[in-house]
Order: structure tokens, then sequence, then C-alpha cells
């Protein structure tokens, strides 16, 4: 495979790669090292695209499995903490874009940010990503079934969270 | 009749039955609905917008700035013409002084070649006569022989009186027997 069919076949994936491994981050710097990494390892692996039925499927799983280690071994795991998950919101803008964001946007960030990773990375595949249950499931490598349940269970906490947000109006 | 079907979307959101297309259905109609709706649909407005901002509406607003090691732009190398660089010939003075060092030892190899094939020819005229006249050869030669002569004698003098102590030592020697 040339690099130019590579690029072609890879390019279209790129902005979502990156804002998948900037969510699962919260850092720019960090998420352009790891999709360097993917995509070098994409490229390694190159003689495997053409049995791949999911393309972009296999390069977010490839970006998430790099994406996790590197939480690991920075021991950052940023969401699994629910005294710091406050200040994880809007680490990836600027300080113009934050300003400019509404109060309660912050506070759906913030909602979201403090789900657990699964439940999290699961909402956002789906919900900003818009990737279909299957493609979820291989991005993830996990069962169909199991990517309903905990989208179901995402999506109830982060709506119970709205709820007291509309009813108490704090958070 | 909007709100309706909205509220019935909703309902099959939390439930998760929405198709991918319904759910955008519900993004896009929140990012498009600004003003105040119904209280049962203003519950998740927050959110479906969040999602729109983040997803579809981070590419339309181009608020989204993608790293430039990631964009497909070519890079200045790839797209450059080929650039020809014209440097003042004295730039590159090095190589002309090789040529002309080069030049220069080759005129005078050739020259020294030259110079010994025409010491070789001088040599030989050293053996070639050098009187026309046979008469004033003769006579040349006979002064540097009668010279030579001479000269000879002057060593033969001097010889004999080596031949003293010669015979000195031979008489001793047949006294000694």
């Amino acid at each position: 495979m040339s690099s130019e069919v590579f690029i072609s076949l890879i390019m279209p994936f790129r902005e979502k790669l990156y804002r998948f491994a900037l969510r699962l981050l919260g850092n720019e710097e960090d998420a352009k090292d790891i999709i360097q990494d993917a995509f070098v390892k994409v490229w390694n692996n190159k003689d495997k695209m053409g049995e791949l039925q999911n393309l972009e499927a296999w390069c977010m799983r490839i970006t998430r499995n790099l994406a996790l280690d590197k939480l690991k071994s920075r021991k950052y795991r940023v969401t699994d903490d629910l005294e710091r998950a406050g200040e994880v919101p809007a680490t990836h803008h600027s300080p113009h874009q934050s300003t400019e964001k509404s109060d309660l946007m912050r506070r759906v960030h913030g909602a979201i940010h403090r789900l657990p990773e699964k439940y999290r990375t699961i909402l956002q595949l789906r919900d900003i990503d818009g990737l279909s249950y299957q493609e979820i499931g291989e991005v993830l490598e996990i069962e169909l079934s199991e990517v309903k349940v905990n989208l179901h269970r995402a999506r109830k906490q982060v709506r119970e969270q709205l709820q007291n947000l509309h009813v108490y109006g704090i958070q | 009749m909007e709100y309706n079907n909205i509220r019935a979307l909703l309902e099959k959101y939390w439930a998760c039955e929405t198709t991918e297309a319904e759910e955008a259905e519900l993004r896009v109609f929140y990012a498009a609905h600004e003003e105040p709706l119904p209280a049962d649909l203003q519950e998740a407005a927050p959110l479906f917008r969040y999602f729109h901002a983040e997803g579809e509406g981070a590419f339309e607003k181009k608020e989204f700035n993608m790293p430039e090691l990631f964009t497909d732009r070519r890079a200045p190398w790839e797209t450059a013409k080929e650039t020809k660089i014209i440097r003042p010939f004295w730039q590159g003075w090095m190589k002309y002084a090789a040529v002309l060092l080069a030049a220069a030892g080759m005129v005078y190899s050739v020259n020294q070649y030259q110079l010994k094939l025409h010491g070789q020819s001088e040599e030989t005229t050293a053996f070639r006569d050098t009187y026309e006249d046979p008469k004033l050869a003769y006579e040349q030669t006979q002064r540097a022989l009668q010279i030579l002569s001479r000269n000879l004698n002057k060593g033969k003098s001097q010889m004999e009186k080596l031949g003293y102590f010669n015979e000195a030592q031979e008489i001793i020697q047949g006294n000694h027997n």
C-alpha cells in the first residue's frame, strides 16, 4: 500500500480520532502524541487493513487503547476521581472559548466527565461522534448488548444530574 | 405538533431506542431552538446543545482547530517547484581552483616529459663528432692522450716507490723461511 492510498483512507478520520483522543486525555499535546502513535501503529499494520470491515472503528480502537495506556502510565485517571472531575472540563479550550461557553454547557460537560470512563466513552461515541452500536462495540471490543446497557446507564446518570440541575439550580 | 414529535423522540432517547438519525434530529432541533421551550423539553436542552456543539457544531463553526501535524496539506518540500539556485561563479571558487591545479599539473608533466625527451637527445649528441676537421680531431686526441700518458707516468713513478717496500717484504719473508 502506498502512502498516498494510506493517507486517502486514514486522513478522513483524523479529526474524529483527534477529538476522541482529546476527550479521553483532556490534553492537546497528549492527544497529538497519541494520534501520531496510532497512525504509526495503523501504518505498521496496514497489511491487515484489507481484511477489516470497519477501518474507522479499528483506528478508534487503536487510539483508545493507546490513550488508556497513557492514562495508566501517567496515573491520572481523571474520570474515576469525583473530586477532581470538576477540574477537568474545558481543559482543551482556550480561555476565550471557555468564557464564551455558557455556564450551563460547562455544567453538562462536567456532568459527562463525572461519569465512569466506560460510560462516558460510550455516550460520547454515540451522541457526539454519532457511531452506531455496532461500531461502538468494535471500538471498545465489547458485545452489542453491553454497549446498549452501558449507554442506557450513562444516559440515566446524565439525566439525573440534569434533573438536579433544573430542580436545585446547582450542581 | 413538532414538540410532540420531539417528546416522543426524547422518550425513545432515554430508553436507548432511537436510531442515529433520530438522535441527530434531536441535536439539530435543540441547536436550532434557542428560544424558551416547554418545561418538559427544557430538561434535555443543554445536553443536546452540548452534543451538537461538541460534534457537528464544532465542524460547522470551525471552532475545532486541527493540529498542523495532521493536516493533509502537502509539505513545502513536496509542493516546491524545481528551483534552480544561481550563485555567482566565485562562490564555487574551490572547484575552479581544483580544475586549474589539475590543468597546471598536466601541463607541467607534459613539459617535463618533453624536456626529458629533449635531454636524451642532447646526451646522444655527446657521442657525435665534435670536430669537422679530422686532422684537428687527431691533434686534439693526441694532446688528450699525451696528458693522460703524462699523468699516468706520474702515477707510475709513485708506484715504483711502493716496489721497494714490496721487495723488502719479500726479502724478510725469504730469510724467515
